[in-house]
Formats: C-alpha cells, structure tokens, sequence
C-alpha cells in the first residue's frame, strides 16, 4: 500500500517541505547557484512537482507540467518519501530505475551535497507540521 | 603476413625466464582456454603451476613466478572490455596479489600474437622485455634505470617509433618499483595503474624496468554478425544509463557526490563521514580547477579517464593523468587536506614513481594521526609537519616514500607494517586487512563491504568480488536472485550475496575481464552472450559461475598457502569502531554473523581453509594436497 493516500495530501506534505528547503539559506544558496529548473513527476499518487531555481529565489510550482525544465525526475511518491529521510540508495535507484532522471548528469550530480542537510530536516518538519504518522523514525 | 585469429584469442602465451633470458612461445590450448577462460583463470593456473614444486618463497626472490594475461575480450572495440590481469605474490602482504589495470597495452599484447606472458626468474642487471610481433628479446634497461615512469614511457615510445607500423605500448615501473616499495605499482602510459599488492616492487626485485609491446596483428570474433547486433541492442543501454554518464562527464570522482550522502567516504582515516570542506573536492571543483580532458581506453566509448593540469601555484603540473575517486579520497578527505591541486600533484607523483595510490594516501593518513598523537615527531618525520591538512607536507612525504628516504622508507613498507615500526597505539590507526590498506569505501555505509574486505584473497579490496558493485547499486543482475535483491539496511543475506558476487565476479572481471566501471550496465545474459560470439563457446550462467568458483577457490587456496587463516579474515579495529553522527551512526558489520555464514556456504574450516572435498569436486586436487600438505608440516 502506497504511504501517500492521496495527491492532495502528499501535495501538502511534500511542497510544504519543498517550500521550506527554498526558505532555509544553506541549502538554498545552493540550489540557485545551480539555476536549474527541476520537474518531479510523481506515481502513486500522481503530482508534479517543479522547483524553479532560475531566479532569485526559489520557487515551487505544483502541477506545472508546461514550463521547460532542465532536468526532469520520475520516481513514485514512496521511494520520494523514503529519499528525503536518506534511506533511498541513489545509484541503486538510478540502476534499477526505480528513479529516472533526464538532463545534464555533471548539474544534477552537483545538487546532492546541497540536499545532503535536508535528510535532517525531513522527519522534524513532518513532527512539526501535523504530519508525524509518516514520520518513519517515530 | 597478417595474423589473424577467429576466436579472440590471440592463440600463444609467452614463457621468459629472466635468470637464464630463455623465451619460448607455447600455443594456447583450446580445452585450457575453454576451461578458464582468460585473465586470472589463466593467471592463477600458471601460477600455481610455477609454484607447486615449492611453495615456500620470498615475494621479492627469483622464485616468484610473475603472470600477465588478456581475456578473450581484450583488443575487441567495444565499451568496457580493454582490461587485463596481472598476478604474483604480494611483496605487501606476503600473501597471493593480483591486480586488473586497462588503457591498450593488453590489446596491443594480442595485436602481437599473445595471450600472456608467464615471467619466472630473475635477471642479475636491468633489463626490459621488447615485442614486436614475432620479435621477443630481452634487451638491456641501464639507460632507463632510474627514470620516472613518465620519463621511461616517453624514452621507450620514442626510441622504438621507426621500428613498427603500429604505436608501441609501455608497461614499466618507476624508482618506486626499483627501490622495492611495497606498494610499488605498474603503470601504463603513464596513467593506467596495476595499483595493488605492490606488482611493481616483484618487477623491481626482477630488474625487469618495463615491457615495450607492439603488434600488427588482427583479431576476429567468432560470430561477428552475432557481435555486431548485441552491440546495437547494447548501445540503447549504455545511453540510458545514468552511472555511464556520470562516468563519462566527471570519471570515478562522480562518487564524491553520491557516496557523501550514504556515508561512503573514509574522512580523516576514516573517523569521520562528514567534513564541511567536502565540495573542494568534488567534480564542481575538479572541473573549475585542474580537469584539462577525457582521455580512454582501447575500443571504449566511455572514456572515464580525465587529464588533469595546475598552472601555477605550489603544485604546479603538467597536463597530465588526473586523480580517480580513490586517490581524491585517500590524499584528500583521508589527509583531511581540501586542496585538489595538491591531490592532483600527489596522483602525478604516485604515477611518476609508480606507487599504489590507495596505498600510500591510506598511509601518509596513518602516518598523520600517529603525528597528531604524539607517537612520531618532525624529528621522526625528517621536519615535516605531518598535521592533518597540511598539503605541502603530505606532498613531500609521498616523493619521500617513492625515493626509500628518512621516514619515508618506513613508510614504504605499508602502514601495517610501519605500525610495527613506530608501536605504541599506533596499529589502532591501521585500515588495513591481510597487509592491505581499504579501498575508499565504508563497510560500516553497507556491510556487505566489510566481508568483501576480510575476505578477500589479496586483502581489502572493493573489487575482489562484485559485493560493492551490487549492493553499492551500479550493477544490477536480475537472472541471479542474490545479486538483484533489495538488500535493506544490516547484515542478513550479505554472506549469500558475497559468495555470489564472489563468483560471478570472478568470470566479469577477473576471467572474461569486463570492467567493472565501462561493463556496468551490462546484466549477466549480456556478459556471457558477449564471450560466447567472441570465442565461438557455449557458456551457460551457471557455467561461467562454476569456473568463476573455481578460480575463487584458486585464489583463497593460494593466500591460505602463503599463510593466510580464519584471523586474517577480520576488519581492522578502526573500521569497526561505530561512527558517532553522520549517515552510518552506530552501524558497523557484524562479522561474526557473517563471517559464519560465509565460511559454512563455502565450506572452511576454522582455520578458514577450503576443505579437500570442496576443491577436488571443483578438480583443484593440486591446490587440495598442497594445502593438506601445509597443514599437516
């Protein structure tokens, strides 16, 4: 059984935490250095997800399927889930296509150090936000 | 008259004995080849067959028999299969060594008409090996003696160019390998290393500088049609493959990037997961910094060589090869040091003189925290303020290790042994397993690694079996369950999936000798259609893992011959000590679990030797007596 039960609530739960990593300068920084514009297209249940990182901020669009993106991310929303607590092997994942990423390789490479503080943030911001029963650490 | 031969094999192996300068040539048997393959199939055969007589022998003595051989893919163009072997006994360890090195000189070996080379004996003078087709002699070294590997390749290359259609190939060793380093290496064209187990200090002991090799000959797959249409269906795999691009845009160093996030990466040997400076010496870096191009290897598209060169500064160098993963890892996070061009001017340096960068990184790192610690000084240290992060220090003691000179001839020994040396808490700081230092990956990440480590014939090795490869995720085998499982976090089912890794991998890339980085994407159907369209065989799965088992076996039984038992098997304090925060906090493998399993699957005995009836079913009965005729002296 997926760990999301619907698109609305995993919209909430992870834009809400993509909303916070655009608002938490360490890895912001980062994130628009890169200028990227990255498409999340989730499976089970079904959202998309695009964080605009061309400007001066960074901005989290759902469900934006028309903007260009520069590199484009497809996984379903449980092993999404399982990557922001760090549990998800990324090689793994790439090989067994369990993830499938498009887009300029060095780029996307160079995003995963920026993301590293973000494995911390994950299962606090569920805490705090309402959303403890996914919180597998709990 | 143009040679050629129909099976990818080039159909002789090369005898030379060094003490009395006798060269013979002896065909390649087909029921041989067909029995083993190629590589270290071969390799272990002729070496156990040069030393059953007696066993008992000096690494660096004349009785140390010295083998290299191709696969029957070597010198085919295609991605990921330019790769050879090379075997002897470790002058590092004491116990059996191998290494896999690639770039074009085993194709150009074929090219001249042979499989291998089986080196025995020693020579009283320097003296290098000159084939040229069907021309073989052994020719006088003084002028080359004592020139760095770089100098030596350009020398040779430039001397020989008139005398063959086709460009000369160069292994040799440098002043490291002369001065009997023991993790002296060989390097081809100055940037292809057979890196472990100190092979270029067996060389040195030979007074062999360098192998000179070119060849004219031709090489034919048995089905050519056969290989050209895989090769089509093989090109949509490699383009979808995202390790193959990594590979192609930022080399092995991709990994800085991924393996922080798992923990993977030894910091400050080894205590450490996380360091804040971590981005100096990732791929952004390296490529705003000193990536200066791509080079490859024979046939392989891939091309995940990098050139690398530093303008100006202290560590000024020459384009030139630039640092793989390891050596980023072990001169850099290992030394705590964030400069990148300090780590590309210790690669030149490793390269120059022909030393094991994983060896000497992991060691100058065990060096530093016995500085830090108060167990050695600047007195000991020839003035060097051996601290952590100290680059220009760091680089000074490797040329120190590479010349024999001060510390840096204690040093030149390895850190196990240098830990004798210096005692006091001192061998709390080794990383090593069996004499060898370990790779730049963390058994305490994934724990599969840890058996891999305490296993392996040769020591600490991430690529004596396919263990990192699977459960690091890069190779995925979905016709062997064991080596396409989930493996969640722990210890369970690791002792399975080595065994199975173990002999799988011996057939990928020890016998057929696919590269573990260019072969990647290939799944296990691939693989042993690959070998059959090139050899005109008919290997089934489980025929190629029946001789990858033997040739495990082969290897094991050797190590055990030189001495090797059940308490050489186990992972150094240091990588068994739990990190305290990071990705891998509180997790360590748990060895003795896995240790149990892995000796009963494999059938040891306490002593962690192979049982009789285990080796005679597999028809090693020569390696079986040899072993019970140890055992009971």
């Amino acid at each position: 059984m997926a760990v999301f039960e619907s698109t609305e609530k995993f919209e909430e739960v992870l834009g809400g935490f993509f909303n916070l990593i655009g608002d938490t300068p360490l890895v912001a920084e980062k994130l628009l250095k890169s200028k990227l514009i990255i498409r999340f297209s989730y499976a089970d249940p079904d959202l998309v997800l695009l964080i605009d990182c061309s400007g001066d901020e960074i901005d989290i669009r759902a469900h934006d399927t028309d903007t260009k993106a520069i590199v484009e991310m497809k996984m379903s929303a449980d092993i999404a889930h399982k990557f922001w607590f760090g549990k998800v092997n990324l090689t793994m994942a790439l090989t067994r296509r369990q993830m499938v990423a498009k887009g300029p390789v060095p780029k996307i490479l160079k995003l995963l150090p920026a993301i590293k503080p973000t494995y911390a943030m994950y299962p606090k911001y569920l805490e705090e936000n309402g959303f403890g029963e996914y919180n597998i650490h709990s | 008259m143009e040679k050629k031969q129909k099976n990818g094999y080039a159909g002789k192996i090369l005898f030379v004995d060094l003490t009395s300068g006798k060269i013979e040539t002896k065909p390649l048997d087909e029921d041989f080849a067909r029995e083993n393959i190629g590589g270290l199939g071969f390799g272990t055969r002729f070496f156990l067959d040069a030393i059953k007589e007696n066993p008992e022998f000096d690494a660096l003595s004349a009785d140390n028999p010295f083998i290299l051989m191709t696969g029957p893919l070597t010198g085919m163009p295609m991605n990921g299969v330019a790769r050879w072997t090379v075997c002897a006994k470790s002058p590092l360890t004491g116990f059996y060594g191998d290494a896999n090195i690639g770039g074009y000189f085993g194709a150009s070996l074929k090219f001249a008409g042979y499989d291998g080379i089986v080196l025995t004996g020693a020579s009283d003078h320097p003296i290098f090996l000159y084939i040229n087709d069907d021309k073989v002699e052994l020719r006088d070294a003084k002028e080359y003696w004592g020139k760095d590997v770089y100098e030596v390749t350009d020398s040779l290359r430039s001397d020989f160019k008139d005398q063959s259609q086709k460009k000369g190939q160069i292994l040799t060793i440098g002043p490291a390998g002369e001065n009997l380093v023991g993790f002296a290496s060989l390097i081809h064209n100055k940037g292809h290393a057979a890196g472990r187990t100190g092979m270029g200090a067996v060389w040195g002991s030979k007074k062999l500088k360098a192998i000179y090799v070119t060849g004219t000959g031709k090489l034919t797959p048995a089905n050519p049609d056969g290989l050209k249409a895989l090769s089509k269906k093989l090109k949509k795999v490699y383009e979808e493959s995202i390790f193959i691009a990594a590979m192609q845009s930022t080399g092995t160093t991709s990994h800085m990037d991924v393996g922080i996030l798992s923990g993977d990466i030894p910091i400050k040997n080894w205590q450490m997961t996380e360091w804040d400076d971590i981005d100096e010496l990732g791929p952004g870096s390296i490529e705003e910094k000193i990536y200066a191009g791509n080079k490859t290897c024979f046939g392989c598209s891939v091309a995940c060589k990098k050139e690398a060169e530093v303008k100006d500064g202290p560590f000024k160098m020459k384009k030139g090869p630039a640092p793989e993963y390891e050596t980023v890892a072990t001169f850099g996070t290992m030394c705590l040091n964030a400069s990148i061009e300090s780590v590309a001017k210790a690669n030149e340096i490793c390269n120059r003189y022909g030393m094991d960068t994983i060896s000497c990184g992991s060691t100058i790192a065990f060096a530093i925290e016995c500085f830090e610690n108060g167990l050695i000084s600047q007195k000991d240290t020839d003035g060097l303020d051996l601290k952590w992060g100290n680059s220009e220090a760091i680089i000074a003691m490797a040329e120190k290790i590479g010349k024999k000179e001060g510390f840096g001839a204690v040093l030149a020994q390895g850190s196990a042994r240098a830990a004798e040396h210096i005692g006091g808490r001192a061998s709390d700081f080794l990383t090593t397993v069996k004499g060898l230092e370990a790779p730049m990956h963390d058994p305490r990440s994934a724990h599969g690694y840890g058996l891999a480590y305490g296993v392996s014939p040769r020591g600490a090795c991430h690529e004596a079996s396919l263990t990192f490869e699977v459960e690091g995720g890069a190779m995925f085998i979905p016709e062997i369950p064991e080596l396409s499982d989930d493996f969640p976090e722990g210890s369970e089912g690791r002792a399975r999936l080595n065994v199975v890794a173990q002999d799988y991998g011996m057939f990928f890339s020890n016998c057929a000798i696919f590269c573990n980085l260019g072969g990647a994407p290939l799944n296990a159907t691939h693989a042993v259609d690959m070998v059959n369209l090139v050899t005109g065989f008919d290997y089934t799965i489980d025929d190629v893992m029946k001789i990858g088992r033997k040739v495990w076996y082969l290897k094991r039984g050797l190590t055990n011959l030189f001495g090797a038992g059940a308490s050489e098997d186990k992972l150094p304090k240091r990588l068994m000590t739990p990190m305290t925060e990071g990705p891998s906090e509180g997790s360590v493998p748990d060895m003795d679990l896995m240790l149990k399993e892995f000796y009963e699957m494999r059938g040891l005995d306490e002593d962690g030797i192979p049982g009789r009836e285990v080796l005679t079913d597999l028809g090693l009965d020569e390696l079986a007596e040899l072993l019970s005729r140890k055992q009971s002296a």
